[in-house]
């Protein structure tokens, strides 16, 4: 008896609250003019400060200078996923951007019932006529980082510090050994994973070792953790290098130069190509022509490096936007 | 008829808190309200999500009831959840029973872990059990990033298992399962002499072993069960919704079976309701956050509002 009354006044509970949803939702007006809408699914908190704060400040730009209405899930999982894709299609929205390669799975399924909507993945391999990945071409900015370690090197050795192996950053990795050894075939580029993205001990640890091993440019894609590698490397007075944002601060003196992925801009781009309805399905790249990845140097330091080095650089960069020359890519 | 009023005003403290909690936000509480119920039963989409969230809820809510019933505090739902999820991916090749079979065998023998650690060595399940569930979600991210990586070798995910639960209109077989565990963990609590050895263990275990129970062996029996359970929706989990296993795979699913639990006052039917009220809870939310811009987190928050009533009114209970 007590049981069965509780079910029937938790759903009651719920009845209720659905009768009440009726009206408002049948009495809103149509809009006059149709506005551009993009929605935006992360993995995790958008006061993330890194990857899903990234995203989050590229749908407030699109918000801002395409004047586009927008929203935002948190999604953990992918039912929840398939819920914020199918949601944002049901709506009419032009965009939805799923932040991460699993997305894939939830924005194709979503896609095939919504097809007039356009999902886009943050890295990923699953194309449809919907459904397109984005691709930063970090590649490019750590190949030509490659070249300045080989070139100012005075040991022979560059160390790289990566998080997680990810297809991404192993990627990155490929194009840096590859600028290094188009200088120097012999140049020893020495590669550790810690296994995570937050660990700032185990980070500085990877570096120290890589220190002690005689690599004297350290290169990370650590993320978060990245911290304990500007850490070792002021400890110890070794130069580095900066990814994804423009790492200067963290390690003033000795920060050389950065990889720099300009993410909110690639989000407006993407947006705006959609609005502009010049979408073509397949991979989305971004990279040195579009200035969404870029090499910035540490002017301050910039002089202690060679002005041959510099204009080497200065010369390939050039090169990457006219698409004479392509770094290699792990994937 | 007590306890149901408890149960009751705990859920309805949620809604209420959920609905004004917005105001802080500049919306008004009946918009939100309205919100939380479109995006949870309001469409065909949203009511196949909320009944979609409530079977792994449903059986990780059982697992916790079972284990509460006995005196067994399993906090390990999550843990038990995961290496359910595995051994189910790697069945699957055998077919759907044998999948589900191995994830709660699975379940089960990871729970027995803590049990025999009780029973050989005093360890209190409470640590042991949330000690278990980091082991088995380092256990996983090592699985998907090393030996069951996805052939392709691109991400840190398995494939696909190679069979899929049935499907109708939008929600997998699993939720007849779930309905069936339920009534079968109330059949077995409260219409077997095995049941009541377990409840008895649970009211008193001194008076239970005055009464000729071994109560060791209900302990180890519960845990078994409820790891089995909890197992088993991990299993599930993997077959009708997310077909392959990645680091985030649990999704908290085992946590929340505590919450659920304690709304249903550790009845198994009752779990049913509750489940399904948590399952709209978090889809809700869902829709909260992309309408109103409120962050999904408040389902977390409801949960917690639920649990701090029913603890409240627990403690005003024993006072009298």
């Amino acid at each position: 008896m007590k049981r069965t009354l509780l079910v029937c006044v938790l759903f009651a509970v719920f009845s209720c609250q659905q009768r009440e949803t009726a009206a408002p939702s049948a009495a809103a007006p149509a809009p006059a003019a149709k506005p551009f809408k993009a929605g935006l699914l992360t993995p995790g908190s958008i006061n993330d400060g890194g990857w899903n704060a990234i995203a989050y400040e590229g749908l407030q730009r699109i918000k801002n200078e395409l004047g586009a209405e927008v929203s935002n899930q948190e999604t953990k999982t992918p039912p929840e996923m398939l819920d914020g894709f199918r949601s944002y299609g049901a709506k009419g929205f032009d965009i939805a951007f799923g932040h991460g390669f699993e997305y894939q799975e939830p924005a194709k399924q979503a896609a095939a019932e919504y097809p007039n909507t356009i999902f886009i993945t943050s890295s990923g391999n699953t194309v449809t006529n919907n459904v397109s990945p984005m691709r930063f071409q970090i590649e490019e900015s750590t190949y030509l980082l490659g070249v300045i370690a080989a070139r100012e090197s005075k040991t022979g050795k560059a160390g790289l510090v990566g998080g997680i192996n990810l297809p991404s950053i192993d990627s990155s990795f490929v194009a840096f050994k590859a600028g290094a050894q188009s200088v120097n075939p012999k140049f020893e580029v020495k590669t550790i994973y810690t296994g995570n993205f937050d660990d700032v001990g185990a980070a500085k640890v990877a570096t120290l070792s890589l220190i002690n091993a005689g690599c004297d440019f350290i290169f990370h894609q650590a993320n978060e953790a990245g911290r304990g590698v500007f850490q070792a490397c002021t400890e110890r007075k070794v130069r580095c290098f900066g990814s994804n944002k423009n790492q200067t601060d963290m390690a003033p003196d000795y920060v050389v130069a950065s990889a720099v992925v300009d993410v909110p801009a690639a989000f407006v781009e993407m947006a705006k190509i959609v609005k502009e309805k010049r979408f073509k399905p397949g991979e989305q790249h971004f990279g040195f022509n579009n200035n969404i990845v870029r090499l910035e140097w540490n002017d301050k330091l910039k002089a202690s490096i060679s002005p041959q080095t510099i204009a080497e650089v200065d010369r390939l960069t050039n090169e990457i936007k006219a698409g004479t020359l392509k770094p290699p890519a792990g994937f | 008829m007590r306890r149901f009023a408890v149960a009751v005003i705990a859920a309805a403290a949620a809604i209420v808190l959920l609905a004004f909690s917005g105001a802080l936000f500049g919306h008004s509480p009946w918009s939100l309200l309205s919100i939380v119920a479109s995006g949870s039963v309001g469409s065909r989409f949203a009511l196949a999500s909320t009944l979609l969230k409530s079977v792994p809820l449903l059986l990780t809510g059982l697992s916790v009831a079972i284990a509460f019933r006995a005196g067994v505090w399993n906090i390990g739902g999550e843990g038990q959840f995961i290496v359910g999820g595995l051994a189910a991916l790697v069945a699957s090749r055998f077919g759907i029973v044998a999948s589900l079979a191995a994830a709660m065998l699975a379940g089960a023998a990871w729970a027995s872990i803590a049990s025999a650690m009780r029973l050989w060595r005093n360890a209190p399940e409470v640590l042991t059990t949330i000690l278990l569930n980091f082991t088995a979600i380092h256990l996983l991210g090592w699985s998907v990033n090393g030996p069951l990586r996805e052939h392709a070798g691109q991400y840190p995910q398995t494939d696909l298992a190679h069979v899929a639960l049935p499907e109708i209109g939008g929600v997998h077989f699993g939720i007849v399962i779930a309905l069936a565990a339920s009534v079968f963990a109330w059949w077995l609590l409260y219409r077997t002499a095995a049941g009541l050895r377990l409840r008895a263990t649970g009211l008193n275990p001194n008076a239970a072993r005055w009464a000729g129970i071994r109560v060791g062996a209900q302990l180890a029996r519960a845990m078994a069960i409820s790891g089995a359970a909890a197992g088993l929706a991990g299993g599930i989990e993997l077959l009708g919704v997310t077909h392959r296993l990645f680091e985030r795979f649990a999704a908290g699913y085992g946590y929340s079976g505590i919450a659920v639990a304690l709304l249903a006052q550790l009845h198994p039917l009752a779990t049913i309701a509750s489940s399904l009220f948590f399952g709209a809870l978090v889809t809700g939310a869902g829709e909260l956050q992309r309408a109103a811009g409120i962050s999904a987190g408040v389902a977390t928050f409801g949960q917690a509002v639920v649990i701090l009533t029913l603890i409240v009114f627990e403690h005003v209970r024993a006072d009298r």
